[in-house]
């Protein structure tokens, strides 16, 4: 397990990735995924995730739509055009900041 | 694996169990929870196993509800979504309540727009002066004379002064002087009609390097310098040669004098102690060339050079009057004359700098003002006025929130118990009244708009809302927020302090008995109001007192025709033409008028003895002629006046009783003498040899040529001629005609030469316009003050009567009467107007005694003033609150009654 303050400021980056890879997903269908992708090693808490998803609905980098699924409601969410460019650029941010850190903490190329 | 029904029925029952309530996460939270427990179960788990396992992983309760926080908080930290929630909750509370909400921003409105205006006039009036480049080192040299039983405070100085000063001290850069002898009669040629211009003045050339006056056309350096040279405004540039250069041309004053334009001003602002339209180069002026250090007739104005200290100039002036000035007064008073024996003697004659910006508010000099100035103490009063008006209305708003405060302490309730914090509370409440106060401000602007005209009027100022700067804008809008949250901030404060549970539970007893405050506050509006009251109704008690006292003369029925030099040597047959009228009872040439005439003085002494200090007597003298007194109406006292039948009475003069009384001849003033010098050696000083003397034949009885601020001083009449202006008496019901009249013969007698003419008692009455001005001026504000603090009374008692209904229901049922009910709901404000009338009255008291010392003669302030105000107060608080009382007292008990 990833220690979570490596995690804090990458949650947005995941979200819009994964979104971007799966089209619409709902919240527990996310937490899943990126367990499944992490292989277990990165856990999404939901006191994280939830608070996140909304903030980029407010942002309008997401939309959601709303399914009755019998007696539940199911919330999902895909990404606005805005938040798919966004994706992308996160995740080239990420690279790049990736290279940085590779080369500040001296890491030899495995 | 899928949930049954059931199972999803209980998790949203346990999860809303254990606090997941808001609408925008709770679907989300169960759908996740449920996800979560279908696939634990799919595992093989029971249900309630894989649940808790699901919950576990949220972190139970606690880390359920911290997700839902957090989400919500992430929405409501939306500063522009919040703002907007306050907003509409303002904007719904406001227009629900209409009737208080139109209450409250009138009340304000007429607040603020009392506010802005004061603010405008304090503005220009601390103005004054400020467009000068230099203004911070130019000084006026102020005069105080206290000798032979006079005290002169002057605004003048000697002629040579300027020059003397200039020469002595090195800090000095320059001087100039002004000369003001009246108006002119100005005309463009020898053909044209006569135009009368009053703003002239004599100045030296050096007036435009010390003051800031564009010019135009021609040399600011050259202007001036020859003799018979003037400068003129653009103004009059434009009056006399509408269609050609001003410049080089020539101007006729006093149908006499050519002058030659050397240069085009830019008109003078309004905000400058003087403000003349023609200067004329003071080097055509003799007296400006005269050594006479003992006649004070130039206003002078020194600028300092740069880093000057003036109060250390100021105290080096008096080495001044004793090198220039005491040999002249030496010479003139005999030879043991020292300038300390003078001093110790009591006597005074000492000069001083006053700075030029200081001249308009606090100059109020009796001799030598270019202009009537200003008074600091209006601008002080108006300051307070203009503030206690805007507390009053701040008052209404706060009173009326803290009243109403019971039917929004459920609203507390409730919003705290959904979650409200006590901030967000004091933010909604704050939002109300900043909304409210913008409100008003638009509204007051749009009042002050309809209302500057008429102040203008009452002021004789000519103010302008600022529309086109940037500042006034930024300056309503920092007003608006910061009245909005002087009135809003105890009504938050003490609304959103309540504890829900005993709001909801109804123990707070709220409402009407709770106020101490309130009532402090009522208390308070009153005291300001009838303060207001007592001191308009004092001041036009003063007014009336002045214009209704024996004046000594008849101001009714006499026209002054002024300007009569015009007529060359026609004055007489003017006159005579005139009194062939039978309406026209008497007639008399002189421009010496017991009201705004021309003025003289000079000093004399008994005759025999040597002139000293102690016996010599400053008086006014008058040039008269026969017909004087039967005109003016003055009465003799002993004595005769001056007759055609002795033929030596151009020898002959008439004192007053103030000049008798001075010259000590009480006993038998008939035929004592008095003596002056009646010539100047050519360096200015008194010619010895000229010494004439005048028999006294008549005392006439004292009568006021000044305003009544001042006691009468000593004055006489010597029969001479002065053609100042004509007055006739006349007896006529029809005054148009009169005028026309004496104009038809004035136009038959000077052809092209304006015809000015006034009536006496007109005149009289404007001696006293300051006071008028300061009477309206306070009646208007009173007025105000006395609206809005009703507009405050009427809308709390209409909400006693609101809060009382089912109480006045009940009583008219056990068979209370109207007016039983009328009076307990005006018992409780009534006793708070009779408690402010208390407190007001000696505070009104103190101010009005303070404002009347000014006065030598004055009203009594007697109880009726404060019988009249506390009545008028309290007859228009009755009336305000019985409309309510009344309402509420006739109400059929019924409909009150009827939904219990």
């Amino acid at each position: 397990m990833h220690p979570p303050e490596l995690l804090k400021g990458t949650l947005q980056t995941i979200i819009l990735k994964i979104l971007k890879d799966h089209g619409k997903m709902y919240g527990y269908e996310l937490t899943q995924r990126v367990k499944e992708l992490s292989a277990d090693r990165i856990l999404l808490t939901e006191g994280a995730l939830y608070p996140a998803l909304h903030k980029l609905e407010a942002e309008g980098l997401l939309t959601t739509e709303t399914v009755m699924i019998g007696k539940r409601v199911r919330k999902y969410y895909s990404l606005t055009p805005e938040g798919s460019g966004l994706a992308r650029e996160r995740v080239a941010e990420f690279i790049d900041f990736i290279k940085t850190m590779t080369t500040v903490l001296k890491i030899e190329a495995a | 694996m899928r949930l049954s029904n059931d199972h999803i029925d209980y998790i949203i029952k346990d999860l809303n169990y254990r606090g997941i309530i808001a609408e925008e996460i709770q679907n989300e939270l169960i759908d996740h929870v449920c996800s979560a427990v279908e696939k634990e179960m799919a595992c093989g788990k029971r249900f309630i196993d894989a649940y808790h396992a699901a919950l576990k992983s949220f972190g139970h309760t606690t880390g359920l509800r911290q997700t839902q926080q957090e989400t919500i908080q992430l929405e409501n930290q939306k500063v522009k979504i919040m703002l907007r929630n306050y907003f509409t909750i303002a904007l719904r509370n406001l227009s629900k309540n209409r009737f208080y909400t139109a209450i409250n921003v009138t009340g304000l409105a007429v607040g603020i727009a009392s506010c802005l205006i004061i603010v405008l006039f304090v503005m220009s009036e601390l103005g004054y002066d400020k467009h000068h480049t230099n203004a911070e080192r130019i000084y006026r040299i102020n005069g105080e004379i206290k000798f032979g039983g006079n005290h002169y405070m002057l605004a003048v100085a000697p002629a040579p002064l300027a020059e003397a000063l200039v020469q002595e001290f090195p800090e000095v850069e320059n001087a100039v002087r002004f000369r003001s002898r009246g108006s002119y009669l100005v005309k463009a040629s020898e053909t044209s009609d006569n135009i009368k211009e009053d703003h002239v003045v004599w100045t030296d050339s050096s007036f435009f390097k010390i003051f800031t006056v564009p010019v135009l056309q021609g040399n600011s350096q050259s202007a001036l310098k020859e003799p018979n040279s003037i400068a003129i405004s653009q103004k009059i540039a434009n009056k006399f040669f509408p269609s050609s250069t001003a410049l080089g041309q020539t101007l006729i004053l006093d149908n006499r004098w050519p002058m030659k334009v050397t240069a085009v001003f830019a008109d003078m602002p309004k905000t400058g102690h003087f403000n003349f339209d023609v200067l004329i180069s003071m080097s055509g002026l003799e007296e400006a060339k005269g050594t006479n250090f003992l006649s004070n007739n130039f206003q002078t104005y020194i600028l300092l050079k740069d880093g000057t200290n003036a109060r250390a100039l100021e105290a080096k002036l008096p080495s001044i009057v004793i090198k220039y000035i005491g040999p002249q007064a030496a010479q003139m008073l005999g030879g043991e004359f020292t300038m300390e024996k003078f001093v110790e003697a009591g006597n005074k004659l000492e000069y001083s700098l006053m700075p030029l910006t200081d001249i308009h508010l606090y100059s109020d000099r009796p001799i030598g003002e270019l202009a009537p100035n200003g008074d600091i103490a209006y601008v002080y009063l108006f300051s307070a006025v203009a503030l206690l008006i805007l507390v009053i209305a701040c008052i209404n708003f706060m009173n009326l929130s803290t009243a109403r405060s019971a039917n929004r302490a459920k609203e507390v309730g409730v919003r705290k118990v959904m979650g409200s914090l006590r901030s967000h509370l004091i933010r909604q409440f704050l939002t109300e009244s900043i909304l409210l106060s913008a409100l008003s401000f638009v509204l007051a602007v749009a009042l002050a708009y309809l209302i500057v005209p008429i102040f203008n009027e009452l002021s004789q100022k000519s103010l302008v809302l600022p529309f086109s700067t940037p500042l006034f804008y930024l300056v309503l809008l920092v007003g608006s927020l910061i009245v909005g949250i002087l009135a809003g901030l105890y009504p938050s404060f003490f609304l959103s302090a309540f504890k829900p549970v005993q709001v909801l539970k109804g123990q707070v007893a709220l409402g009407m008995r709770s106020g101490f405050i309130r009532s402090s506050l009522v208390v308070f509006q009153f005291v300001i109001s009838v303060f207001l009251i007592v001191g308009t109704i004092a001041v036009y008690r003063q007014l009336d007192f002045i214009q209704h006292k024996k004046i000594g003369f008849k101001k009714d029925q006499v026209l002054i025709v002024h300007d009569a030099y015009a007529l060359g040597d026609k004055t007489r047959v003017f006159k005579d033409e005139v009194k062939k009228n039978s309406f026209i009872l008497s007639g008399t040439v002189t421009g010496y008028l017991p009201v705004n005439g021309w003025r003289n003085d000079n000093t004399f002494w008994p005759e025999g003895g040597q002139p000293t200090q102690d016996n010599m007597v400053g008086m006014q003298t008058w040039s008269v002629d026969l017909d004087y007194i039967k005109t003016f109406g003055m009465k003799m006292m002993t004595g005769r006046f001056f007759s055609a039948e002795f033929p030596s009475d151009s020898q002959a003069v008439i004192l007053n009783e103030s000049a008798v009384r001075q010259y000590n001849f009480e006993q038998n003033p008939i035929g004592k003498k008095i003596s002056t010098f009646t010539g100047n050696n050519p360096d200015g000083s008194p010619d010895m040899k000229s010494m004439r003397s005048w028999e006294v034949i008549g005392v006439v009885e004292d009568f006021h040529f000044e305003s009544l601020k001042q006691g009468i001083a000593p004055l006489a009449f010597f029969l001479d001629g002065n053609n100042g202006s004509v007055a006739f008496r006349f007896q006529s019901k029809n005054t148009q005609d009169v005028i026309s009249t004496i104009e038809k013969s004035w136009k038959a007698l000077a052809p092209g030469q304006p015809f000015q003419y006034s009536f006496l008692d007109e005149d009289f009455a404007n001696l006293y316009t300051t006071e008028q001005r300061l009477g309206k001026t306070f009646a208007l504000f009173a007025g105000l003050a006395i609206m809005i603090a009703c507009l405050g009374l009427f809308a709390l008692t209409a909400f006693t009567a609101e809060q009382r209904t089912k109480e006045i229901g009940i009583r008219k049922v056990l068979g209370a009467s109207v007016s039983g009910i009328v009076v307990l709901l005006s018992k409780e404000f009534g006793k708070l107007i009779i408690i402010a009338f208390i407190l007001a009255t000696p505070v009104a008291w103190w101010a009005i005694s303070k404002w009347l010392e000014d006065y030598q003669y004055k009203v009594e302030i007697g109880w009726g003033i404060f019988a009249l105000a506390g009545l008028i107060v309290l007859v228009i608080a009755f009336a305000t609150m019985s409309f309510q009382s009344i309402k509420a007292a006739i109400s059929n008990p019924v409909k009150s009654l009827r939904s219990e």
